[in-house]
């Protein structure tokens, strides 16, 4: 009976995981073959790097890796600055109405990123930030994601290191920098694994307030490049596709363990 | 005489109303080992906290080396603290931990290597520089916290409960160093502490409380031959002085208790002796046995018998003991010199 069970746990685990992995597959297939053999599944056919040549002349591809590159890095740099002192104060600095203001950043949990463009793209054009990768990373850095999570590894660190910390000398700034920052570190390194694959990743506001190849990020540049206006190459589309995953991709594969230790440290404490 | 080194004037802290301490008055000479001694919830702790500046007081002074220090931060104190949990920053090696403060402090790094070298040479910690607090013994960490605190060379060092969470055996040995490292180095400690042996044999001044209120300071001997009010009498000294109804004892009716030391109890013959008890327990502790007696006016009355002794419970035992080694006490727990002037 348990032995039955078991077999079902895994062989549904397996298929599950077949069905989620098989569109990459099919790309990774279809990028390194000629399209007709791509749609027609022949596995003797012959593989090639052609489409990497298309896709990579087709578009400023190095600018598109340099700008996200960069949009990551300033969301993340921006990110932590932010939600370091936000969840410092409200893990254990002590003022007036705290609590409250502590529930209205949770609140923006429950909004929708997308609900707000307008807003941001109003917002966002009125300090002369439109078409600029401060402007695209902006409206994510006070993230209350990211404040909540500060807050929580803030509020397990023991209060007599606090005080130690105190009475050898350390002022705020210090004893946060000293104490907290570096034992919040599997945090911080779970955090910016969300951070950075969530901004990677993300499409519709770039879209939106990107209208340059020196801002546009991969995802865009990518959407733009598969544009039907240009002509449905699923080959090419596909071998475009793998060259912008691949950088993130590849990092965790290799990180994989760190990466999944990290979020069991950061869960436990 | 000097002005004291540690002055705390009527200091009080209360939380919500609720009493944390309340008339704390203290003078405390330099270079002196004091233990604020006492069960727990009795203000020890917040007292150490007060002087720390960790907590500031509601009422009252608080001066150090003659500087009114009452609303200054920790850090302007020039103190060092020692804490029941030792608060070693896991992240920091152990030389990292030790130097925090001179770090902070922005001392140079050729002078905090000498300063790190002697501390950790006191503490017998050299060699384990490069290690992280948990790869450490819970006798190596206590080490460490100790080094931390006088690798600064404050002059008073707070100490909370510093052997607390360590076991009987190592307890007894850190106990000797931090009292020898304490004399060498000319500090000033106070010690909190809820284990009257560390105080009694440890410090040169004993500050007993109780309920957020002193009940009485002194030296040792003090506390153990001339105990302030009954609260000292039962809390000092093992097995506690045995506290007796006036009533029952011929002659000082006229006191409301009497207070006996076990040391002072005699097994008398049958028929010779002044009180007659009946045994309920036998507690064998290898040079001598104490007895533990009960007797209608009387509570935690033993009599210390040398080497092994099985009595049976419920057996008859008379005792007899000499007047002078009787304390009074009047009806309030105070002590009084002599029966006659506790009615007074």
């Amino acid at each position: 009976m348990s032995g039955l069970s078991r077999h079902i746990e895994t062989l549904s685990a397996l298929l599950l995981a077949v069905i989620w992995i098989s569109p990459l597959v099919f790309a990774f297939w279809a990028a390194f073959h000629t399209t007709s053999d791509a749609v027609s599944f022949d596995l003797t056919a012959p593989w090639t790097l052609d489409n990497f040549r298309i896709a990579w002349a087709g578009a400023p591809w190095l600018q598109y890796f340099l700008n996200t590159f960069l949009l990551v890095t300033i969301i993340l740099i921006g990110q932590f600055i932010v939600t370091t002192l936000a969840g410092f104060a409200f893990a254990q600095v002590r003022f007036p109405g705290r609590d409250v203001v502590f529930i209205l950043v949770l609140m923006q949990l429950f909004i929708l990123p997308e609900v707000l463009i307008v807003e941001n793209y109003v917002m966002v054009s009125r300090l002369g930030l439109f078409d600029t990768l401060l402007g695209v990373g902006m409206p994510y850095m006070a993230s209350a994601f990211g404040i909540f999570l500060m807050r929580q590894a803030f509020k397990g660190v023991p209060i007599e290191l606090h005080e130690a910390a105190r009475v050898e000398g350390c002022g705020w700034f210090g004893i946060l920098w000293r104490v907290y920052v570096p034992l919040a570190r599997p945090t911080y390194l779970a955090y910016a694994l969300v951070s950075v694959s969530t901004h990677w990743n993300n499409f519709l506001w770039p879209l939106i307030v990107t209208n340059s190849p020196d801002t546009r990020p991969l995802t865009v540049g990518l959407s733009i490049f598969a544009a039907p206006e240009n002509g449905v190459d699923i080959s090419v589309i596909s071998a475009a596709t793998m060259m912008s995953v691949a950088p993130l991709l590849i990092a965790f594969l290799v990180f994989q363990r760190q990466f999944v230790q990290a979020f069991l440290r950061a869960g436990i404490k | 005489m000097t002005d004291p080194f540690v002055h705390v004037d009527d200091v009080a802290k209360r939380w919500k109303g609720q009493l944390g301490v309340e008339g704390i008055t203290l003078s405390i000479p330099r270079g002196s080992f004091v233990a604020l001694l006492g069960p727990s919830g009795c203000g020890k702790s917040t007292t150490l906290r007060l002087l720390s500046g960790l907590e500031l007081p509601d009422e009252g002074r608080i001066h150090i080396d003659g500087r009114d220090v009452t609303t200054a931060a920790p850090s302007e104190r020039n103190l060092s603290m020692v804490f029941q949990s030792y608060a070693l920053f896991p992240h920091l090696s152990v030389a990292e931990n030790v130097v925090f403060g001179l770090k902070v402090r922005r001392v140079g790094a050729a002078e905090r290597r000498e300063k790190l070298r002697r501390a950790l040479e006191i503490t017998g910690l050299l060699g384990y520089e490069a290690r992280k607090p948990g790869e450490l013994s819970g006798g190596q960490r206590q080490r460490v916290a100790l080094a931390r605190a006088i690798v600064a060379n404050q002059p008073l060092c707070l100490m909370d409960e510093p052997l607390s969470n360590l076991d009987a055996k190592l307890r007894a040995s850190v106990r000797k160093d931090i009292k020898k490292l304490q004399v060498d180095l000319g500090i000033t400690v106070i010690y909190v502490t809820h284990d009257q042996t560390e105080a009694m044999s440890m410090a040169d001044m004993v500050v007993l409380m109780k309920d957020g209120h002193i009940q009485q300071t002194g030296a040792p001997e003090d506390l153990y031959y001339r105990p302030a009010n009954t609260f000292v009498a039962e809390f000092v000294g093992a097995p506690p002085m045995a506290l007796l109804d006036g009533a029952a004892v011929p002659g000082f009716e006229r006191a409301a208790k009497v207070g006996l030391r076990a040391e002072s109890l005699r097994v008398a013959e049958a028929g010779q002796g002044r009180l007659t008890c009946r045994v309920s327990e036998c507690e064998f502790l290898g040079s001598e046995t104490f007895v533990g007696l009960t007797h209608p006016a009387a509570n935690g009355l033993t009599v210390s018998m040398p080497g092994l002794k099985h009595i049976p419970p419920g057996e008859k035992l008379e005792i007899d003991f000499a007047d002078e080694d009787l304390h009074f006490f009047d009806a309030k727990g105070n002590r009084v010199g002599h029966p006659d002037t506790a009615t007074a």
